[in-house]
């Protein structure tokens, strides 16, 4: 009954594979160069070679529409060696089922100018009749027929001048215009995908084999594109901001005398310098100026973050692992620790606006009544907590209950244990999760927002340090600084668009996203790496 | 220095010289090398072999795991690999399906050839590698689904059962070519009696034992030709254990069986031929069981299987 | 000879009931105090000083004597601020949205007829800002579910391990992207790419601030549906490979099924961070507190519950600061919902891999 052949070992690449791998290659690059239109880094008007880049994905998408047509149609022929299914599946069939409504509900309504009624029993005729010949004929025919058909289509439509550059589309009820700069290299990327995917089937010989090339192609190519994503980010971010993030850096030299002593005999003291290095960061190291002379900077923002943070850390780090290690070294398995579970699980995913508000009503008015360092720390305190007591219970329960056990078993009492034993077992994976949780909470806006900021202008940032005196009166301690309003590098670049500078100074906007970015980033990237080591080292 | 102390450097050099394989210097050394050597993997029978190993070497990283085994086991039969732990048998047993390209690390060296097919070159189709090899875990380890649908997961994959949606839908599910198989499957691995009542019970809910004969029931329902079976009775209670040693016997009619063991009463019970690997990846005496166990050639085995060492 | 083992006996006694003693003053003089604290630093902040130096008083003294005990009370409650935190989370979030309750009813989350949302007229409707908060969480989804979920499928069963070892921490770290910065190239982007190759009459749009979202929410999906496709025993892979089944078979009818209350454990995850994300939308869509006409035009340019509060709580007082609250409500408790349901999910998952079905 298997279609399947019994070779143990199959032949070396025959044509049809070589024709399959380049078919996959040439909608790869179709699929990239539709990227690349999308992202406006080729001009839709541009020509390569005398042709138009919409001819160019016409006469692509036809090439390899036939090409995966001729692959069905030789191994349906018998003429390669093939082990295809006898179906292709309802998996796929749907897909083209589904392709096959939208392509029919858009040209009945729209080319036609068919109401609903008359739309909806044209759109579900073209979905069911592309299902149809997806599902019905053998594997080989249904996987690559319809695909090839469509990548001909599509392909059509530009050689045929029916979607050009200036082509534009007004669906009814949408506020939104489809133009052809937009709709032509997505109908490329669609069609190309499509396309690559039969082709990869047919490069194994379809059958069980064909159709896990076809999933990892696209799964492949999809973790990839998550990568660009990424990469794409941090480098636009990089290249708009980095010009104006280092703009004026000047560096030197300076000597300084580093040690002397007296010189018996010629009674003279012989001074021995060496040379410091002076640097000056306008964009990072200056406060906010009106003067057109001095650079304005983000150093109070920068410092606020860092005084945040510090608090932050402060507040939850130890209540989070104190809370870990009862619940998982003291406290009975039950509904307490359900409870507190179910608790920190739901802080962990309530949304950082909701944590706004609560500093809002609860903090504020008790610590002033206006926004504050203090209130700000405690709202990041409170977001960090979960997450600090999520990672270090893990971290705790990973120590193997061996450990325990052998102290235990020597007489060592519990707490003793915990504190010689599984704390500084656990310690890597706690410090890994403080880390990340700085990380996040450093490009934390929303409550900071209605909690902490306020003073965009400052020229220096919250000495939080000098400011501590006593009074005579309750509370005795106080620091106006931690209860001012501060300013954060979220905050600013924020505050870049609310207050319109974005508009007069897009590079200021940029560049303070770069430093928040390199400081946020770098938390993770030291998170990251200090768990790796830590995991290499459990590992040897 | 103790005969065997002396023994035992002198083949170690020997490696590090030569990597001839051990069976091809038997024949051309006279009867003093052969005790140098103390390696005894020469066996011959009739028939061709259905697995013929030659110069097999496994690395993982800088690990050498299997030193330059060769040997070919014959069809229908039982063959049993023993060893003390971390021999390499276990390794070994995964080089004759490939299951150790799932590891990264590990890097096979020599060549292995089922039916005279090599399996170890490119273009290996490991579907059907794997079809023809079939495989038994030391830990039971059925699929999260039911009775029937453990057994019938290998011949739906492979399709030779027409089960899916769109054959139903096509009228072209064949429910009783599926029952066919469950029960034959089921019957030879010795449980259909026990879940007849219950096929569609998730399997999980059976109990270690009835699990195991489920997973060589699974194995079967492919219909293979080889079955490994990676020490299968070593989490099973005495009586479980007798079990599934009934059905190995039973079993080597119409397949080929290699079994890893540790329990060597156990290979002496079920085995037709066994083959003994000391530490390091040496195959060390490959043989008739009887033979191993009654009159050893090798000094080394025999302390092993006296308990004296290993 | 009796009697002087009596003697010692009792002796013992006593030390054991002073230190128990001891103890149980120090552990009711710290809860008392950090109670006390609590209480004052809710009515009259400024004396909250008295009872927290009680309670740094006696802790420094059970540190001293009852070391063990005192470590014990001390991570009792730090566990119980836990609780207590989300206690008061709840607590103020409603008391402080109760008065628009009372003025609105249940007009706050029903009415749908205009005006929904004037501070003249005194009338707050949420139904604009939940259908915003509803359209963009589903558009989002839409991108980062699937492809999320492939994602981690690639990450933990197909990638070869260089490509692992690339993609795993640069995703981490795309979740470590503030939300501010998406929000900026949004604004300055993505806002203006769509005002001009899609016509929009707004700047500003649910379908752009809902592709953003759906960037953004990606990282979680990614990263906790690699955690539950992970945790598939191996050797459940390795009983349908040996059968001969391929990998994409294996990962199809083993992996995925047993994985599959993880991974959509996951996507509620994902979904939870959607509803919650704020930032980006808030300097992305256009402030405007109307349903789009018609109501399925993702291309109009609206409001959603988080960027109500965030554009909203400077300028709001009284009732309208009310109806701010009572929109984190809303998001509070669906969150909180999405949360809750994820965890039964996944605990479902642990007793079917456990096996004890």
């Amino acid at each position: 009954m298997s279609y399947e052949t019994n070779d143990l070992v199959t032949e070396e690449s025959s044509l049809s594979e070589r024709v399959a791998a380049a078919v996959v290659g040439l909608n790869v690059l179709s699929v990239v160069m539709g990227f690349a239109a999308v992202f406006q880094w080729t001009e839709v008007e541009s020509e390569f070679f005398g042709v138009s880049l919409f001819n160019l994905y016409g006469l692509a998408l036809v090439a390899t529409g036939l090409a995966v047509i001729a692959l069905g149609v030789v191994s349906r022929a018998g003429l390669v060696d093939t082990t295809p299914d006898r179906s292709a599946g309802l998996l796929t069939g749907g897909l083209f089922g589904l392709i096959g409504v939208v392509t029919g509900g858009l040209f009945a309504s729209q080319t036609l100018g068919f109401g609903v009624f008359g739309w909806l029993p044209i759109a579900l005729l073209f979905g069911v009749g592309f299902g149809v010949v997806t599902v019905l004929p053998r594997e080989d025919i249904g996987s690559t027929l319809p695909a090839g058909a469509l990548s001909i289509v599509v392909g059509a439509l530009f050689l045929l001048n029916v979607v050009t550059t200036e082509w534009e589309w007004e669906p009814e009820g949408f506020s939104a215009a489809f133009t052809g700069p937009v709709v032509g290299p997505v109908l490329t990327i669609f069609a190309g995908l499509v396309c690559a995917w039969a082709a990869a089937k047919a490069h194994e010989g379809f059958g069980t084999r064909g159709r896990q090339a076809g999933a990892y192609l696209l799964v492949g190519l999809n973790a990839f594109g998550m990568l660009g994503v990424l990469l794409l980010l941090i480098l636009f971010v990089a290249g708009k901001g980095w010009s104006r993030m280092v703009e004026g850096v000047k560096f030197g030299l300076f000597s300084e005398p580093a040690f002397w002593f007296q010189m018996p005999g010629l009674d003279q003291y012989v001074v021995f310098e060496i040379p410091g290095v002076w640097f000056y960061w306008p964009f990072t190291m200056n406060g906010y100026s009106l003067s057109k002379d001095v650079m304005n900077g983000v150093l109070p923002s920068i410092v606020g973050t860092v005084w945040l943070v510090i608090g932050a850390v402060l507040f939850a780090v130890p209540l989070g692992v104190g809370a870990a290690v009862f619940l998982t070294e003291y406290a009975e398995q039950g509904g307490f620790t359900r409870a507190v579970e179910i608790a920190t699980n739901g802080l962990w995913s309530t949304p950082s606006i909701v944590y706004g508000l609560f500093g809002y009503a609860f903090l504020v008015p008790r610590l002033g009544n206006t926004t504050s360092l203090l209130a700000g720390q405690l709202v990041l305190g409170f977001m960090l907590l979960p997450l600090v007591l999520i990672t270090s219970r893990e971290a705790i329960k990973t120590v193997p209950k061996e450990y325990r056990d052998a102290s235990a078993a020597l007489g060592v009492s519990q707490w003793e244990t915990i504190k010689s034993v599984v704390l500084p077992a656990a310690m890597p994976g706690v410090i890994t999760g403080v880390i990340l949780g700085v990380g996040r909470i450093a490009g934390e806006t929303a409550p900071i927002l209605l909690v902490a900021t306020g003073n965009l202008q400052a020229s220096r940032g919250p000495q939080v340090l000098t400011n501590f005196h006593f009074t005579s009166s309750p509370p005795f301690v106080a620091n106006p600084a931690l209860l001012d309003s501060i300013s954060a590098l979220p905050y600013k670049l924020y505050a870049t668009i609310t207050a319109g500078v974005v508009s007069s100074d897009p590079a200021f906007g940029w560049a303070t996203a770069l430093v928040l970015l390199i400081v946020v980033l770098s938390f993770y990237a030291v998170g990251i790496v200090s768990r790796i080591y830590f995991r290499r080292k459990l590992e040897q | 220095m103790s005969n065997a102390e002396f023994k035992q450097s002198e083949q170690a050099s020997e490696q590090a010289t030569d990597e001839q394989s051990a069976s091809q210097s038997m024949t051309v050394s006279g009867e003093s090398q052969e005790q140098l050597k103390d390696e005894w993997t020469d066996y011959q029978f009739d028939g061709a072999p259905k697995i013929s190993v030659e110069d097999l070497d496994v690395f993982y990283g800088d690990d050498h795991a299997i030193q330059s085994v060769s040997m070919d086991i014959p069809k229908n039969s039982v063959t049993a690999l023993i060893g003390p732990s971390g021999c390499g048998k276990s390794t070994f047993l995964r080089c004759l399906n490939r299951m150790n390209d799932r590891i990264n690390s590990a890097r096979v060296d020599g060549s292995v050839e089922i039916d005279g097919e090599e399996i170890y070159q490119d273009g290996v189709n490991l579907v059907e590698l794997r079809k023809r090899v079939g495989m038994v875990f030391q830990a039971p380890n059925p699929f999260p689904k039911s009775i029937r649908d453990n057994i019938a997961y290998g011949p739906r994959k492979h399709g030779d059962i027409n089960d899916g949606l769109l054959d139903k839908l096509l009228g072209r599910a064949e429910p009783e070519k599926e029952d066919e198989i469950v029960e034959r499957s089921l019957k030879q691995a010795a449980i259909w009696d026990e879940v007849k009542d219950r096929l569609d019970d998730n399997a999980l809910g059976l109990s270690g034992g009835q699990q195991q004969r489920l997973c060589i029931g699974r194995c079967l329902a492919v219909d293979p030709e080889v079955i490994l079976m990676d020490e299968p009775a070593s989490a099973l209670d005495p009586i479980a254990t007798a079990k599934i040693e009934d059905l190995i016997e039973e079993l080597s009619e119409d397949y080929t069986v290699v079994v890893v063991t540790h329990n060597m009463q156990q290979a002496a019970r079920i085995s037709d031929q066994t083959a003994v690997f000391l530490t390091g990846g040496d195959l060390v005496e490959y043989g008739e069981t009887d033979q191993i166990f009654e009159n050893p050639n090798s000094q080394r085995v025999e302390d092993y299987i006296t308990g004296k060492f290993g | 000879m009796i009697g002087s083992i009596d003697t010692r006996v009792r002796s013992a006694r006593t030390t054991v009931e002073d230190m128990d003693r001891g103890a149980q003053f120090v552990d009711g003089v710290a809860v008392a105090s950090v109670l006390a604290a609590l209480a004052a630093f809710l009515v009259a902040p400024a004396y909250t000083v008295f009872p927290l130096l009680a309670f740094f008083g006696v802790t420094a003294y059970g540190w001293k004597s009852h070391q063990a005990n005192t470590a014990k009370l001390l991570m009792f409650l730090m566990t119980a601020s836990t609780i207590v935190i989300l206690g008061l989370i709840t607590v103020y979030l409603v008391l402080r949205s109760l008065p628009i309750f009372q003025a609105m009813g249940l007009d706050l989350l029903l009415k749908t007829n205009k005006p929904l949302w004037s501070t003249s007229e005194g009338v707050y409707s949420l139904v604009p800002m939940m259908w915003g908060t509803l359209v963009t969480t589903i558009l989002a989804m839409a991108i980062a579910a699937p492809l999320g979920v492939a994602g981690a499928l690639f990450i933990s069963e197909i990638a070869p391990s260089w490509a692992r070892e690339v993609i795993k921490p640069g995703i981490e770290i795309l979740a470590g992207v503030p939300s501010i910065v998406y929000g900026f190239i949004g604004y300055t982007i993505i806002n203006t790419y769509m005002m001009e190759e899609f016509k929009l009459a707004n700047f500003g749009s649910l379908f752009a601030a809902a592709l953003v979202i759906g960037v953004m929410s990606l990282p979680t999906v990614v990263s906790v549906a690699e955690d539950a496709i992970d945790s598939v025993p191996e050797s459940m892979k390795s009983g349908s490979l040996a059968m001969g089944a391929t990998d994409w078979q294996t990962i199809k009818s083993v992996t995925i099924p047993a994985s599959f209350s993880g991974v959509s454990a996951a996507v509620l995850l994902g979904v939870g961070r959607a509803v919650g994300e704020t930032m980006a939308v808030t300097v992305m869509l256009p402030h405007q507190q109307v349903l789009p006409d018609p109501i399925y035009d993702v291309f109009a340019g609206t409001e959603t519950l988080t960027s109500l509060i965030a554009g909203q709580y400077g300028i709001a007082s009284g009732d309208q600061m009310s109806a701010l609250f009572a929109a984190g409500v809303v998001l509070f408790v669906t969150v909180l919902g999405l949360s809750i349901g994820s965890q039964l999910i996944e605990a479902h998952m642990e007793r079917k891999l456990g096996g004890s079905q």
